[in-house]
């Protein structure tokens, strides 16, 4: 395509930042699987969960997809829409308690 | 990947940078090549697709008053006499990874023109890819053979394995959607159609290297939805 | 195929040119301008008639393409509405229509109207046309992408009217689709019907998608020098940011349709709760249609605001170039398409204030909606302002202006009636919900596209339009429109509900009954006199009065190609460079009451033009 001649002056970066990123997915994929493993229950098992997620995926999305380097222009435009995802999200929560709250209302203690 | 230069342009670092990336004529992201800012749109679109699933499946999840299936026992293998929770779950979160990880290189070697490296980097990719395809198959005929359908499943509530054959039915048709990208991106840089700048054979762009980091921004993207998938549908 | 490209213009990198019209020397860094970032795009131009009109790569042909496609739907969703009025307003002449056909075309009429029609012909139509002509970019970025946008499209709109043709007919479950009714025998449609319809919106999402992607890296990456965003017609910012609402909002649709089509096909349960019928409970069980609500209106609030933004867009342009000013708080313009737009992903649960969701919801959501009546509202203001001791050229695009802006206003206001949950609960599911709809969302941007037609028309054929049937047109339409809707907020308060086939026998039936066939009798008119247009545009072709360029002396690029109607590429052997904004109008001290984009500061140095 049209800008393809000016991509010669990116520079790429050290293969070792791609090996410690991979390994530390490894790593963290671990953990999260020990998790299970251990049968950990409750409050410790949602913040672990979401804790190694999040980490695996911050580190795919800013090492391997390059958002690291990117600039912030990009970056923000990716991840604002996010917020509505969180809304939607934040919404369902509150909506699925209310269904099931209803739902047992109805049907097992009965109005 | 440091700025680019740009003739008469001059960068800013940080969140001023990105005011004045905003308010500068031609383009908003600058040096990012029309393909690569078109495929991040397209995660951006997709990511909200995976959300609307996961979303829904949350809902269904937590609003029905029959019980969930455990998905540790579910998804168990027996191996050797015991019972390992999660075993091919956690192989197949291993060769995504490690599919994730050819593909960074790939890209890599592809910006430094490596054409013999870079095309067998990609190749592996998409072995991994075809590896996480097949133990998916597996996984399904399993739980297939196990009893359980979309419409019904003898663990606990049906909508189980609705959701199940949804959502990764869903990631499954994108892996191999990838697969078969890197399959193709894998001839053509062998070929060296990037070295040459060939034509394409339907859009008759010229080729360039920068498109293995497109193909690679949507193979890492595949691995991040896993990465959800794996916590939300496994581990919850 | 390298044939193909060696029509491609000749095109050297402009960085080192001197830029054209500058003051040459004196004053070297008034007309200024950074060299371009990109070299130019490489086009490929067809040479039979098939790469030339049919699978064409070019987004001003692609345009039309969407334009003509989107109108043809629109026309069979007119023809539904009038089978709807027939059966309403006079039952014993409409014998041939059941109850089943009356929901079908209710259905049918909405889905068409919303999607096919609208969206398609703002995003897909104006978007292609107007984007790289208003940004100065030779195409949308990729060509053959925004091919294949335009004949999914086709297709989505093929698998759509073959649903009228398959056993049991097309969906009758209302436009919203909703589970379980929508997939359970005894709804119209509830076999091939919804399959059909769920599949023509994942096509038509995928192919959106297509398109949307152009539009959006057209408007971001492809921008000409000088071009910044603030400097943008407030035409594509409209239509570039409901497409950035469209790219998030269709995933939900996407979504719901797959799991419904899995519910129909499966019997999956994903939105079918244990349903007894006749004393027998269906094999489904535990899943929640309040799910696809939300997934819905997640959609189809955004939604909302995909069809109304580019309208918001072009009016403003409309009003500014046809008033002779500039418009009144350009970027507080800017500010509110954007902020209604992010607005627009809050707000969707008040079309379900009656649906059984959360209660606490109301609070949320009520709050939200009154929210985004205030960038809305600044709008409004400023449109008015805008007219404010304008120099307006009373025509037929100035007509329809002024149309819209009543309109619109009309149906915010009955808007902020429904957006309160307890206003609402009386009124929803009345014909005050179906006239505020229709006034905001239906009448209003219907306005701005004949606006924009009147306005657009010499740029796209050379010719200009007939005014005095535009007036008849306007006219018409604006009249009959208010006739229709007018009473039926009436009809909404006296209780009259929406969605019934025939109102049987019951107390209010005595006044609504004469009210209902005025109703339909402006509801033929109305649709007979979009004829007018059609009539208007065949005959123009042929005999209309020859344009020539920028006909309405406007700013902006589109109107200042080198040739007119422009060709592939649009620009030539140079691309042009922007020094200012769209609106350039009845500045003090310049010879002229317009000032182009184009026209370089040296040029208008003594005059009092504002730098932007």
């Amino acid at each position: 395509m049209a800008e393809a001649d000016k991509k010669e002056q990116t520079t790429t970066h050290k293969i070792g930042i791609y090996l410690w990123i991979w390994g530390l997915l490894f790593v963290l994929s671990f953990f999260s699987y020990m998790v299970d493993w251990y049968q950990f229950q409750g409050m410790l098992r949602w913040s672990l969960i979401l804790i190694f997620m999040f980490l695996k995926a911050g580190l795919i999305m800013a090492f391997f997809m390059h958002l690291f380097w990117e600039r912030y222009a990009l970056v923000n435009v990716l991840l604002w829409p996010m917020t509505a995802i969180a809304c939607f999200i934040f919404l369902m929560v509150a909506e699925f308690k209310y269904t099931l709250f209803t739902r047992l209302l109805y049907f097992f203690v009965g109005g | 990947m440091s700025d680019p230069k740009i003739e008469g342009y001059e960068f800013k670092p940080g969140f001023g940078g990105m005011a004045a990336d905003t308010a500068s004529d031609q383009t908003m992201f600058k040096g990012v090549h029309w393909g690569k800012a078109m495929m991040w749109i397209f995660l951006l679109s997709d990511t909200f697709i995976f959300s609307c699933f996961l979303i829904s499946y949350m809902k269904g999840r937590g609003s029905t008053p029959v019980e969930w299936p455990n998905a540790s026992e579910v998804f168990g293998l027996h191996v050797f006499g015991v019972d390992v929770p999660l075993l091919l779950i956690a192989i197949m979160t291993f060769v995504l990874i490690t599919s994730s990880g050819t593909m960074a290189l790939a890209v890599k070697y592809g910006y430094e023109k490596n054409r013999k490296m870079c095309g067998w980097l990609i190749l592996a990719t998409a072995i991994g890819g075809l590896t996480f395809v097949g133990m998916q198959a597996f996984e399904w005929s399993k739980l297939i053979h196990e009893g359980v359908r979309p419409w019904e499943n003898p663990f606990g509530a049906a909508q189980f394995g609705s959701f199940f054959f949804m959502i990764t039915g869903f990631h499954g048709t994108h892996v191999s959607i990838g697969v078969i990208f890197l399959f193709i991106y894998a001839y053509k840089t062998f070929a060296g159609h990037y070295d040459e700048r060939k034509r394409g054979w339907f859009t008759s762009m010229k080729g360039d290297y920068v498109e293995i980091e497109i193909l690679g921004l949507y193979w890492h993207f595949v691995d991040l939805v896993w990465v959800f998938i794996f916590a939300f549908f496994y581990l919850w | 195929m390298t044939e193909d490209f060696k029509d491609n213009k000749v095109i050297h990198a402009q960085s080192s040119e001197t830029i054209p019209g500058g003051a040459g020397g004196s004053v070297p860094d008034l007309d200024y301008v950074r060299p371009a970032e990109v070299s130019d795009q490489d086009l490929y131009h067809g040479h039979s008639f098939i790469t030339k009109w049919v699978f064409c790569q070019d987004a001003k042909v692609i345009g039309i393409q969407y334009f003509c496609l989107a109108t043809f739907t629109g026309i069979i969703g007119l023809i539904l509405s009038w089978l709807m009025r027939l059966q309403l307003g006079f039952p014993e002449a409409a014998g041939f229509m059941t109850a089943e056909h009356y929901y079908q075309f209710v259905t049918m009429h909405g889905m068409i109207m919303v999607v096919y029609f609208l969206t398609a012909l703002f995003l897909g139509g104006f978007g292609n046309y107007l984007i790289p002509l208003m940004v100065g970019a030779r195409d949308m970025v990729f060509p053959y992408l925004n091919m294949v946008s335009f004949w999914s499209f086709f297709v989505a709109v093929l698998v759509l009217l073959a649903s009228f043709f398959v056993p049991g007919g097309p969906t009758g479950s209302g436009w919203t689709l909703y589970p379980p009714q929508a997939i359970l025998e005894g709804t119209p449609g509830s076999g091939m019907g919804i399959i059909l319809m769920c599949v023509s919106l994942i096509l038509f999402v995928a192919g959106f998608t297509m398109g949307g992607l152009n539009y959006l890296i057209t408007v971001l990456q492809a921008r000409t020098r000088g071009m910044t965003l603030m400097r943008m017609p407030l035409t594509v910012w409209g239509i570039f940011t409901a497409t950035v609402l469209a790219m998030l909002a269709f995933p939900a649709l996407l979504v719901g349709s797959l799991m419904m089509m899995l519910d129909k096909l499966l019997g999956t349960s994903f939105f079918m709760p244990t349903i007894l019928k006749a004393g027998e409970v269906l094999e489904y069980g535990g899943g929640s249609p309040i799910l696809f609500q939300h997934l819905f209106w997640f959609f189809g609030h955004p939604e909302v605001y995909i069809v109304a933004l580019p309208a918001f867009g072009i009016i403003s342009d409309l009003i500014s170039v046809h008033s002779r000013k500039n418009i009144f708080g350009y970027r507080m313009m800017v500010w509110a398409i954007v902020g209604i737009g992010a607005l627009s992903f809050f707000v969707w649960a008040h079309h379900m204030y009656v649906s059984g969701m959360n209660p606490w919801f109301g609070f949320f959501f009520a709050t939200t909606t009154l929210i985004i009546a205030v960038p809305t509202a600044m709008k409004v203001y400023n449109w008015i302002l805008t007219l404010w001791r304008g120099n307006i050229r009373m025509n037929t695009v100035m007509l329809w202006c002024l149309g819209f802006i009543v309109t619109f206003v009309n149906g915010g206001i009955t808007g902020i009636f429904l957006g309160n949950v307890s206003v609402d609960v009386p009124l929803s599911d009345t014909y005050f919900v179906i006239a505020h709809f229709h006034m905001v969302m239906g009448i209003a941007p219907l306005m701005v596209i004949m606006g924009a037609v009147y306005h657009w028309f010499p740029l796209v054929t050379g010719k200009f339009l007939s005014e005095k049937l535009g007036k008849w047109h306007f006219w018409t339409t604006f009249l009959g429109a208010y006739s229709i809707y007018f009473p039926m907020h009436y009809l909404g308060f006296i209780g009259v509900p929406r969605r019934y086939f025939e109102m049987y026998d019951s107390p209010y039936m005595t006044s609504a009954v004469g009210m209902n066939e005025f109703i339909s009798l402006a509801a033929f008119l109305v649709g007979a006199a979009q004829f007018i247009l059609i009539f208007n545009i065949i005959k123009s072709l042929k005999t209309g009065k020859v344009a020539g360029k920028n006909p309405w002396q406007a700013n902006s690029l589109e109107w200042l190609t080198p040739t007119v109607p422009p060709e592939h590429g649009n620009w030539g052997d140079r691309l042009p460079v922007v020094h200012r904004w769209a609106y350039d109008y009845s500045v003090p001290g310049a010879k002229e009451d317009f000032i182009t984009q184009t026209t370089a500061p040296s040029e208008v140095a003594d005059t009092k033009v504002e730098k932007t």
